[in-house]
Parts: C-alpha cells; structure tokens; sequence
C-alpha cells in the first residue's frame, strides 16, 4: 500500500477509494465579492469599497467652474478649482478612518468607515453593506466681516451615510447610500445654498466595468426634505500604474458630503462641471512573509 | 501534525519580481495506479500586495470563472524508494489553469522521509499566453510572461 496522501489543513478528509481524482473544493466556500468599486469613492460618494488593513489611502480630488463659460473659460478650468485632500488609514479591514480637508469654505473633516457585511460570491450574503460617519469644521476667516465671528460649534457640520451595494455581474455594480447632513449653524456667509440644518438625501451610485480597467461610472443625490436641486454626475475611472483616475462631470462643485448635499446643484447641462479624482493606496507597516 | 503543500507561483520581469505564494495546494500520489492528482485553490494566491491580488483574480486568473490550477498524470518510472534518499522522477500529464489544459512535463524529486511520509518538490514553467492568460500593459507591478512555478509538499500515507 504504497498510496500517499497530502495531509491537508481544511476540516474536510479527503477520502478516496479505488477512483481516481480528488474532489476539486475551495479552501473558502464562500468567497468574498471584491472590487465592487475601484476605489473608496465613486465620483463624490463613498463606497463599501475597503481599503486592506494597514494601508493608507491619499486622493485628491479637484472640481472646476461651470461648462457654460464654453472655451474661452476653457470650460470651466479658468474658474478656480475645489480642491479636496483626503486621507484615509485602514486599521483592519472592517475599520477606517479618514481625514479630508476641502477649499472651499477651509472645511476640515474627520470620518469613519466601518464595513459590517460583504458581498459573498454563493449569494449566501447578497450584498455588501457599510456606514461612514464624519464630522467638519469650516475654518475660513471671517473676521473681515462686521458680525460676529462664528463660535466653533456654530461651524461644525455632522454627516452619516449608510452604503449598501451590490455586483450584480461582472460589469455592473450599484449602491444605495441614505445620507444625512446636519449643520448646527447654517450661516449665510457659508458657501452653501441651503438654510435648514438637517439635509437628507438618497445617493444612488454606480459602476458599469468596460474592460479590466475602466469603468463608466454615475451618481444621483435626489434630496429628500428640501427644494435644492438634485446632484447628477457621470464619468469614467481609470486604473494605471497603482493609481485609480476618476474623471467626472457633476452639477455641484463641492466635494465633502455635508456641502454636498447642503451647497445645491447647477442645471443638468451647461452647468454641468469637470472634475477629477486621483486614488493611490500606500503600504505600511511590514510585509508579512508566508513563510 | 501540521503538513502542507507549499506553491510559489515566481514572476520575474525586468523591473519587479514577485511571488505569489499559497500553503494549500491538495493532492495525492498513488505510487500502486501510478497516478498523480493536485490541485491549487487559486483564490489563497497571495503576493503581499492585497490591490496586486485582487486585480490577479479578476481581471487574469478570473478565479470566479476558473477556481482551481490542476495537475492530474503519471510518473514515467516509478523509482525504489528507500528512506532518506532522493529521487528523481519525471511525470507526464495534463495541467490545467484559467479553463486552458496543456500536456506538461515536470521534473521532480521524491524522498521518502519516514514510513508514514513522502515529501516531493518540483518546479516547472508556465507561459501565461499558453493558458489565454493576457499581460497588462499599464500597471504598477509588471507581470513576466514566464512564470515559475515551485512546489513543495509532504504527503502522509493514508
């Protein structure tokens, strides 16, 4: 009896009489959906997407002025940018958190993410599911102003969004994120349209794969409890070199969630505005070696 | 008693070379039928690089469509195996990986380490455009077209 068998280091014995092969199982029966987006973000909104535990994740994103101008504002690209800075640091893999400071209005921001459900390849889980929670500060100078300069508390904003997404095939991914954004002060002298201090929204994302690496990608912000209009982006993404390209156009100019859902829209149109993000994901901490 | 087969899937191109490494590969060899049967979960590939393995799954092993790396064929003569001594073997059979099966060749080595045990290495090439398997232009890591493949396991005796 000479037969010999790889001892193996799942639950399952492998048992095997007088046939031939074994029996072809995966090590994991359920396997994780991945990549359901290329990046943390998707245009503006944040995705379900997770970052591996211990990496660090930069992207800058920048939006333009309106179309409308036509070529001699070079559409839009004359008008100044938004530009967001961000930054987020994964501490294992259901656990991020992140940093994002946004010119306009000076607005720093601090997030979470917090990954509770993953998609799994047998539909034993049909989707994937996360929450991001944040809070900012505008800082901008306002002393220039008669009026009293507002307190701290009074330039704070909260945002919280809950992510629910799905891979529906290869190709096509979708996300439903509830979103709310509260400002304790909305100040007229803030860059931003609305005056109540509770927004809500419904942000429908979307991801439609056109080879191994681009996507169309899309957003619709309906709001919910106010008259502003409505977020409507497009674009494209763009993986090269370690680096995920976002390019978009969107009807609001602003790029963190509170002004997002608070700053209002230009027309679907003319008003429409270039933007795009630039995603890198950086190693720390050491390489563990298998062996 | 803690045995596993190890695989080192080895890429060296010009500017980086990488490994993608996995513990779990399953086999067995049946010294009576002379027959000869691996196979490698290709989702437990890992290259230290969580992003490098997940675009390996989707977008070049397509590990959803084609899970396993599979070996299945024969020695070409069976050796004498005594304890402690190596020897060499070359078997003949089938290797399929990304839905592609190719009659292969791979030279190995046998030893018999214990009554109870027999460990076996061996490592042969694959061409990744063999198995349709087609090479990013524009990446971070470079892909080499040739990729050597290392195995190292013990089998126990059933």
């Amino acid at each position: 009896m000479n037969k010999f068998l790889l001892f193996n280091l799942c639950l399952f014995g492998l048992s095997f009489g007088a046939q031939a092969q074994l029996e072809r199982k995966l090590a994991t029966e359920s396997q994780e959906v991945e990549l359901v987006f290329h990046a943390p973000r998707n245009i503006n909104l944040l995705t379900v997407e997770p970052l591996d535990n211990n990496t660090l994740h930069f992207s800058i994103m920048h939006t333009f002025g309106p179309l409308e101008g036509g070529i001699q504002n070079l559409f839009g690209l004359d008008n100044g940018a938004v530009i967001q800075l961000s930054f987020e640091y994964a501490f294992s893999e259901k656990f991020s958190l992140g940093a994002t400071r946004q010119s306009r209005d000076k607005v720093y921001n601090l997030y979470g993410r917090c990954h509770m459900l993953k998609q799994t390849q047998d539909n034993k889980m049909p989707l994937s599911l996360s929450f991001m929670g944040g809070a900012g500060v505008n800082t901008a100078d306002y002393r220039f102003l008669q009026s009293e300069n507002p307190s701290f508390s009074e330039r704070s904003s909260f945002a919280f969004q809950v992510m629910a997404a799905r891979k529906f095939s290869e190709k096509l991914s979708l996300q439903v994120s509830p979103l709310m954004a509260y400002f304790v002060d909305p100040n007229p002298i803030f860059l931003i349209e609305g005056d109540q201090n509770l927004y809500l929204a419904l942000g429908l994302s979307g991801k439609y794969k056109i080879s191994g690496k681009s996507s169309l990608t899309m957003q619709w912000i309906p709001n919910l409890n106010n008259d502003l209009r409505n977020n409507i982006g497009f674009g494209i993404d763009l993986e090269a070199g370690g680096h995920v390209f976002q390019m978009y156009f969107v009807t609001s100019q602003l790029l963190n969630e509170q002004y997002l859902l608070a700053g209002g829209n230009g027309a679907p149109g003319d008003q429409f505005r270039l933007g795009f993000n630039v995603n890198r994901v950086f190693a720390t901490g050491k390489r563990k070696s298998s062996w | 008693m803690t045995e596993q087969g190890n695989v080192v899937f080895i890429s060296k191109a010009s500017l980086s070379e990488f490994e993608g490494k996995s513990d779990l590969l399953q086999g067995l060899i049946d010294l009576d039928k002379n027959l000869l049967d691996f196979y490698l979960d290709l989702n437990t590939l890992k290259t230290g690089i969580g992003l490098r393995d997940r675009h390996m799954r989707e977008n070049y092993l397509e590990t959803k469509k084609y899970p396993f790396a599979e070996f299945t064929g024969k020695i070409q003569e069976i050796p004498s195996l005594e304890l402690g001594q190596e020897r060499q073997v070359l078997a003949k059979g089938k290797f399929k990986i990304h839905g592609v099966e190719r009659e292969i060749e791979v030279p190995g080595k046998l030893k018999m380490i214990s009554s109870q045990e027999l460990s076996l290495t061996a490592d042969f090439k694959v061409l990744l455009s063999d198995y349709k398997i087609s090479i990013p232009k524009v990446m971070f890591y470079e892909l080499a077209e040739e990729q050597i493949v290392k195995i190292d396991a013990v089998l126990k005796k059933k």
